[in-house]
This record gives structure tokens, sequence and C-alpha cells, in this order.
């Protein structure tokens, strides 16, 4: 069996690392001349910065991405982070952190809350778990429960950070399957070596079961014969194979063999296709002599104009920074109204950073943008149209076909994992 | 080096740029301390870097 893998980031990689232990002849091919597409490290004054994700594990050592990795026998290591924690204002009440603030940890949000609230918050705990809430958005959902708008805002913090989305654009039943995840898999985790660790690993695997990595390599088109995928074209060359594994989304895969879904049979398959949003982000990447955070885990900031939250991956692993000093990245929700306003919006993002940390010394390393073509997400959280195309043995994986209520890269491994059950049962 | 109006922003080809010459800021701008040796150019995840004339 062979199978071709069209990118090079998270999804193809892992798609590849799996089938070539599985026994196939894989060869992946990458446009760019570097691999891991949004999901590896940028070496930036010494930084280990990221080329997108946060070098962070949303399950940690026991989610789908950890799973997966071991099925395909890639070795990394994982560190659990040892707690998030949430940055309220010091007095309860207060619209911002300009007064001082207190860190508290996750599981204690509904300690924000109105004591009828809380109780109501107890057994919807309980009672959500077999009887889930579906139809509305996570935001119209809480409305309907709760006085408050504590509970909002907490919830636009956790979608901005973990999602790049705001509570009124997540599907509700995508929130309650993300919380079943997080019984299930626990908190995050950070690899060691960052992002690029997983790469490196995926494909010491792919190279050892003598499979094959083409860097600067582009595909232009994808073959279709007898209705079935048949290979792909890449400088002008025929490579043929039995299955081709795209890790672009759903679209720009459609426009690689838009002849073969030209008939009428796939015209609700490509009007589909017209609805899939991607989602928008910016990251801060900081440098500092002390830490701003102070654990491995994600800090929750639901007090901002913008920032959703911050992560400090070299408190699990200080290589990721020159000696001495910390690693620390920010993340906030774009809307789409405002991707043409990038500028007031990272504004924004750097007014909230400074009360965020005042009194504290740190440099701005580098600021980062994503969306349209190269966003936070291919698909918009809860509306991945899942991995098959209507074309045979042409599958797409990756953050634009994510596996339900998988956060960012659990939901990349969710949808590989659901593609590899298809095609090795 | 032009950069068009693809770039997103993600800051790729700063970390790529021997010369510490492109700034990052919503989209990318190539500084004075740019020699146009195009290095950046196939690093560009959105084709946004065009090859000077």
């Amino acid at each position: 069996m062979k199978t071709i893998v069209i990118g090079a980031g998270l999804g193809g990689l892992l798609s590849a690392a799996r089938l070539s232990k599985a026994g196939h002849e894989v060869e992946v091919f990458e446009r760019l001349p570097i691999t891991g597409g949004r999901f590896t490290n940028l070496n930036y004054k010494g930084f280990q910065l990221s080329s997108g994700a946060f070098h962070m594990l949303p399950h940690g050592p026991g989610g789908p991405l950890a799973r997966l990795l071991e099925e395909a026998g890639a070795e990394v290591r994982i560190v659990r982070s040892e707690q998030t924690t949430i940055r309220v204002p010091l007095k309860q009440g207060k619209p911002d952190y300009a007064e001082g603030f207190k860190d508290i940890s996750f599981i204690e949000f509904p300690s924000l809350l109105s004591h009828k609230d809380r109780l109501k918050i107890a057994f919807l705990i309980v009672s959500t778990r077999k009887n889930r809430p579906s139809g509305v958005t996570l935001e119209a959902w809480i409305k309907t429960q709760v006085k408050g708008e504590w509970l909002v805002k907490f919830a636009d913090s956790f979608c901005g950070w973990a999602l790049s989305l705001k509570s009124n654009e997540v599907p509700v039943e995508e929130i309650f399957e993300i919380i079943e995840n997080m019984y299930r898999f626990g908190g995050t985790g950070i690899p060691e070596g960052g992002c690029k660790g997983i790469i490196d690993a995926l494909e010491a695997v792919i190279l050892e079961n003598g499979g094959k990595i083409y860097t600067g390599q582009e595909v232009s088109k994808i073959l279709v014969e007898k209705g079935k995928a048949a290979g792909v074209i890449s400088e002008s060359k025929k490579h043929e194979a039995d299955l081709v594994i795209s890790n672009l989304g759903h679209a720009a895969t459609a426009l690689l063999c838009s002849e073969a879904l030209s008939g009428e049979v796939n015209a609700g398959y490509l009007k589909m296709l017209e609805t899939i949003q991607p989602s928008a982000g910016i990251k801060i990447c900081l440098a500092a002599d002390e830490p701003l955070v102070g654990h491995s885990g994600v800090l929750l900031t639901p007090y901002t104009r913008r920032i959703n939250g911050v992560n400090e991956v070299t408190q699990a692993d200080p290589n990721l920074a020159p000696p001495g000093k910390h690693l620390t990245m920010c993340h906030q929700y774009v809307a789409p109204e405002n991707v043409k306003n990038l500028d007031s919006e990272i504004d924004m993002g750097l007014a909230d950073l400074k009360e965020l940390f005042p009194g504290k010394k740190y440099e701005v390393l580098l600021i980062q943008s994503y969306h349209d073509s190269w966003p936070v997400n291919r698909a918009a959280s809860g509306t991945d149209p899942g991995n098959e195309t209507p074309i045979p043995g042409l599958y797409v994986v990756g953050d634009g076909a994510k596996g339900k209520g998988g956060i960012e890269v659990e939901g990349v491994a969710l949808g590989v994992a659901a593609t590899m059950k298809k095609i090795l049962g | 080096m032009k950069i068009n109006d693809n770039c997103v922003g993600c800051g790729q080809c700063a970390s790529f740029c021997k010369k510490g010459a492109i700034e990052v800021r919503g989209r990318a701008r190539a500084t004075d301390a740019c020699v146009e040796c195009g290095m950046c150019i196939p690093y560009c995840p959105v084709k946004a870097i065009e090859v000077p004339a």
C-alpha cells in the first residue's frame, strides 16, 4: 500500500508516521523548506518561538495526541503542567486588574458566582454529564442558566485561549465534548523541546520505516483515476499512490482536484466548503529574566480587553530560552471583523500586558498574527467537516478536519486517529 | 523585499532573516538593514514575499 501525504504539518506527519509504522510505503510532500507547519519551533534571538502553536498539548501526557504519538512509536517526553490558574481582580466587582489581582485555581471558578448561581453550577456539573445541552451557542446557554456576567467572561477567556473563538461562536455541544475530554484525559502538558520535539520524533519514525519526506516540493494537483485518488503531481512530476492524505484543509484540497469534483453530485460538498471559516488570533512572545506566570500551566486572564491567556513554557523546559531567561507567550482572540484592524488589536494586547504584569520587566520578542490562509484553525472549532472527501482514497487531516471536542492539536490528533481507523480498520 | 497583501504577520520570515531586517506587527516589513538576499522568500507560508526585480 502506498500513501502520499500532502503537507508536513502535525496532521500530515502524524498520519505518515502511523501509516509507515503499519507497513505503508509513505511519501510526504512539503512546500516549505521546513517541516512542522504551524507546529514547530522558530529560533529567534536564541528563544524557541513557535510557528503557531503554544508548545503545549491541551491534554498533556494523557491526551489524544500523546496516545497517537505512542501508537506511532514517536518518543517524546510530555511534562504535565502543575496547574491552570485564573487571574481575577483583588476585589470582586472591579472591572479590571488596575487595583490589584489574585490568581485562583481553575476549579475555583464558581467562587466568583453568587451563592444561588454556585448551587446551580454544582447541580449542572452533575446533570449535564447525562443530559448534554445542545442547539445553541455556549454564551446563549450560559445566559439561560445563571444571571451574573462572570461565567460568560470566564467562558470567553477559555474559548479565546483554547479555540480562538468567543463563547457566542462556539456550539454548546463542542464545549461539553471538551469538558468530557478534560475529565477523560486531564489538563495541559508541555512537550520537551517544544513543538519541534514532537515533529522530530515523528520524522524519525517515518524515516526508520523507510518513508520519505520531501521539503520544498509543492503539490500542484491531486490525481483522480476511475473516481479514486491515484497520486499527485509535484514540481511537474507524477507520483502514483493508493491513498492520498491532505493536510491542507478541505477547501485547499478541493482546489487541487477541482476537475474531479466538478460534477453535480459534489455540488453539496463544494457548497459546504464555502461555509467553513478559519479562526484568527495574535500571539505576543515575551522574554523575561523573572517568571511572569510562575507555573507551567495556563494563566487565564478574563479581565483584560484582549489577552485571553498566557503560558510560560520555560517552567517545564528551560531549554526553550537562553539560560536564565523565561519565554512567556500570550494569546488573544481576533474577531473576524477586526482582522483588518490588527494594529489596534495589538495595541490593546500590549496595553493588557502592562496591567497583567505591573512592575515586571519583560521584552516583547515578536508579535505573530494568524488569520485567513495561515490561521489559528483552518476550520473554527465545532465546524470541522470530518476527514473524508467525496473522492474515495482521499482524506483530509489537520486543523481543518479536527475531531469533535478536540482543542487545537488534540483535535488534529482525534481527526488523524479517526482517519487511521478508516484506513487501517 | 516587497511584501504583498498575502502577508498575515506570522513572523516566520523574521526568524529566518540573517540580518534581523524584518519587523513584524500585523504584517511584515523589511527595514533598511535588508540586503535583498531573498533568503526569507521560500519560508513564507503564504507566498507574500516577492522576488526583488
